[in-house]
């Protein structure tokens, strides 16, 4: 070998070495997270002192980075040793969903997770009802063959105070507990166990009284009447989710909630036990759908030999939207079924069935106010196609799709992806200017 | 050398450069190679591998990003993640300022008291903070903002349910920046924002008051600044020219400030003792103790008044009076803050205030605040010898014995001990 040949053998040596060091972090990056390698270099290499500021350079983090660096800091600094490092990624996630601010976009603890995890296999605990954060001003919807949604009127404009949702039952377990102590449909929660929950309207009724007083056109004693009630009120005040948490986790013990209907309000004590929604023996045979794992197999168990059939989609607001589309295909020819629309800048995407029923059978959807989600956006679909009628009250109006997320510790979140708009009517927003 | 030894060599090199990559992570970490990726590369089969708690974020923040309805800037989300991860902790006082909020906490600005010239108390609603006074020479009062507001937001953030504390850190900043405060104002339909220019407030820290009818003095401390104890000095020095009977310490609504002051107004009534023990994560202590030759002679019987709102320096004052048998405490428990934070300003100009230390009374008491799962105080901070509470009135005017009941309590307690 002459020098030449001896130099030019040492170098490709190097590089193939370097090589092979790159490409075995990308193997390892490609492993780790199923995705191409996080953009950016890991600060750690450098040091915590180039994260943690020492002069005024400003630097742009990577999140993955940024996470990475703040939990050694306070693995390092904080006053107690952190033991469980899943849990400041459990945190940091919650403080993310709940950067959102959005009812239907919810953060749930183990135990809240594992009951949700539960309900919608149609297994209740508690009360026995299905609570959601209702927005008092929910826009009207329009009429959709014939059953028309309600909307409550505006009751809360000109407020100083940012608009809570109302946690409201949206559905009730027949022969439940709530639904034996008179609980109904659209009944607001006021109080659990005497627990006053943070009400936007009585804030308001108050700071109008605080602005009459101070306008001298309401006597001092009136006035610290009202102060004093409130003061009472908001000395152990309850979040809407805890207040949902103490009457639907748990089957041990009783509960008293007071209930608004209609500007009444009315008191109830519950003892809890499990209960279901689909509760058999409903009229004319007709069939409760729940949209999980089971769907499609009771579904079609059902349909064995009929030409005719009615499904009971009332209660229903807890749904996977996978499975809905799954039932959608036992039952509709194919075609395309509506969009998925996300608030943002991004193509809607389609609900498609690719492989329909060929003789599709001639159907019935009960639904009322109970029918929320993807039973909504089911009944929407068939119905605006023709392919099934409608019967019952006005639905939801909730067709938001959610996604569930489960996170490693056993908590999870759902998370919106989008409103469901039926295929006849999105032409219809589309020339709204939407 | 045999040409296969030579290949041989070459290949086990070049492999080892291989897992030398692959393992780069780990090695970054000073963690040994994982066993679990090797077996996974070579095709061993493997239960999914627990994903790490970095991972945990980065995908649900991708997540978050990509699924999710609505449009979210990035930047914030990350930043919304760094705060849920620093409250699961669940210690209201290790929080993640976002550069927005963190202007105010660079650390010349922690000696610097520079701020707006008011002081603020909790707002029962939990919409905000209440203004409780303005000093008419300050930036805050030349804004327009008066007694009585209700600040609901700052620089555009909600303060709604926010610890009183943390609503003064975010509102206070660096001198000559400014502040955006969305305020409630009575007889104003809608909420305003104030611009206010922070600056250095030299306030009225102390305020003295004789009252004749019982012919005692009063003084009220507000906060612990550097002023603070020659504040104290000057206020307590015209009050003696009267003939005292007691005197009275007002420290309700004091959020604390610095523990140099807090050490140097215990040294007017003990000399080189201590006043507070630090304990930290590694099992460290620091003693602090009162100075020498900085005694004063009180020949009169004193009583301290504190509330929930005493925290901090307050409750450190306090507590070494109570504990080296100087006063006698009346009102109703403090709010508890047994613990020292730094601040660690980040490279993005975010900064993290982070818990660092515990510290323990001149008795070994340890005070820290407990609250239940609604943030609702269970145990911690001071208990006063004499428990009353502020009556339900609304025309309390703190200092005015016809109208403030604690204050009332106290003159009682002190003319019972000057009976005896």
């Amino acid at each position: 070998m002459n020098e030449v040949s001896k130099t030019l053998a040492a170098g490709l040596s190097v590089a193939a070495a370097a090589g092979l060091i790159a490409f075995g972090a990308v193997v390892r990056n490609r492993q780790d997270l199923g995705e191409p390698p996080i953009q950016g270099t890991r600060i750690a290499a450098e040091g915590l002192g180039t994260f943690v500021a020492s002069n005024d350079k400003i630097g742009e983090v990577p999140e993955g980075d940024y996470f990475y660096e703040m939990s050694q800091l306070l693995k390092r600094e904080y006053v107690e040793p952190i033991t469980d490092p899943m849990k400041l990624a459990t945190g940091a996630v919650r403080g993310m969903v709940g950067s959102l601010g959005d009812p239907h976009s919810i953060f749930m603890d183990k135990d809240e997770f594992r009951a949700y995890l539960a309900e919608r296999q149609d297994k209740y605990e508690g009360i026995g009802v299905e609570l959601a954060l209702v927005m008092p001003n929910t826009p009207k919807q329009t009429s959709v063959h014939g059953v028309q949604p309600t909307a409550e009127p505006p009751d809360e404009s000109m407020s100083y105070y940012p608009t809570y949702p109302k946690l409201t039952v949206v559905g009730i377990s027949p022969g439940g507990p709530a639904d034996r102590a008179g609980v109904k449909l659209g009944d607001v929660v006021y109080s659990v166990d005497g627990k006053w929950l943070v009400n936007s309207g009585e804030l308001n009724a108050y700071r109008k009284a605080h602005d009459l007083f101070e306008a001298k056109k309401m006597p001092l004693p009136e006035f610290d009447k009202l102060r004093k009630e409130l003061q009472a009120k908001t000395e152990r005040p309850l979040m809407a989710l805890k207040a949902k948490d103490l009457l639907t986790l748990g089957n041990q013990g009783s509960v008293t909630a007071v209930w608004v209907r209609k500007g009444e309000k009315l008191t109830t004590k519950m003892q809890k036990a499990p209960s279901t929604m689909g509760a058999p023996g409903q009229k004319d045979g007709a069939l409760p759908l729940r949209f999980n794992s089971q769907a499609v197999e009771t579904l079609k168990t059902a349909l064995a030999g009929k030409s005719a059939l009615t499904i009971d989609l009332r209660n229903n607001a807890l749904g996977d939207f996978e499975q809905m589309r799954k039932c959608l295909a036992v039952v509709a020819p194919s075609g395309d079924y509506g969009m998925i629309e996300p608030d943002k800048k991004e193509a809607a995407f389609p609900v498609t069935v690719a492989h329909g029923a060929e003789h599709p059978p001639h159907l019935r959807l009960i639904v009322d106010s109970s029918t929320r989600g993807v039973a909504e956006a089911f009944a929407l679909a068939l119905s605006t196609k023709g392919v099934a009628k409608l019967t019952g009250d006005p639905m939801g109006p909730d067709h938001v799709i959610e996604e569930v997320v489960e996170l490693p510790d056993g908590s999870g979140y759902t998370l919106a992806r989008g409103t469901y708009e039926p295929t006849a009517q999105s032409s219809i927003v589309a020339s709204r200017g939407r | 050398m045999r040409p296969v030894v030579k290949l041989l060599l070459a290949a086990i090199g070049l492999l080892g450069c291989f897992l030398f990559g692959f393992s780069w992570r780990d090695i970054q970490r000073g963690e040994p190679p994982s066993t679990r990726a090797l077996d996974a590369l070579v095709g061993v089969k493997v239960t999914p591998a627990k994903l790490t708690p970095e991972q945990v974020f980065e995908k649900n923040y991708n997540r978050i990003l990509v699924d999710y309805s609505r449009h979210v800037d990035p930047t914030d989300l990350k930043y919304a993640g760094m705060e849920g991860m620093m409250a699961s902790l669940g210690d209201p006082h290790t929080i993640f300022m976002p550069p927005k909020d963190a202007e105010a906490f660079s650390d010349e600005t922690r000696a610097n008291f520079s701020g707006i010239g008011a002081k603020l108390m909790t707002e029962p609603t939990g919409l905000g903070a209440k203004v409780a006074t303005v000093f008419d020479d300050g930036p805050a009062y030349a804004a327009g903002l008066r007694a009585g507001n209700i600040i609901t937001a700052v620089n555009g953030v909600s303060v709604a349910d926010k610890e009183i504390d943390s609503i003064v850190d975010r509102i206070k900043g660096k001198e000559g920046t400014v502040v955006k405060l969305t305020v409630i104002q009575e007889g104003k339909t809608k909420p305003v924002i104030l611009a206010v220019r922070r600056a250095r407030i030299v306030t009225p820290t102390v305020e003295g008051k004789y009252l004749p009818d019982s012919k005692m003095g009063y003084l009220a401390i507000y906060s612990f600044s550097e002023p603070t104890a020659e504040q104290f000095d000057k206020e307590l020095r015209k009050l003696e020219q009267h003939e005292l009977t007691g005197l009275v310490i007002d420290l309700r609504g004091n959020p604390g400030g610095l523990l140099e002051t807090a050490k140097a107004l215990l040294g007017r009534f003990v000399e080189n003792k201590v006043v507070v023990t630090m304990r930290f994560r590694d099992g460290d202590e620091e003693t602090e103790r009162t100075p020498t030759g900085e005694l004063h002679n009180f020949r009169y019987p004193i009583a301290v008044l504190i509330n929930e709102d005493s925290a901090s320096a307050a409750e450190i004052f306090a507590g070494g009076l109570k504990d080296y048998g100087k006063v006698t405490l009346v009102g109703e428990h403090s709010y508890g803050k047994a613990s020292v934070q730094n601040v660690f300003p980040l490279v993005d100009q975010a900064s993290a205030k982070i818990t660092i230390a515990k510290y323990f009374l001149p008795s070994g008491r340890f005070i820290g605040r407990k609250v239940d799962e609604d943030g609702v105080f269970l145990t911690g901070g001071l208990e006063p010898d004499v428990k009353v509470a502020l009556t339900e009135d609304m025309q309390v005017e703190p200092g005015d014995p016809a109208t403030d009941n604690q204050l009332r309590k106290a003159i009682e307690v002190l003319q019972a001990k000057a009976a005896h």
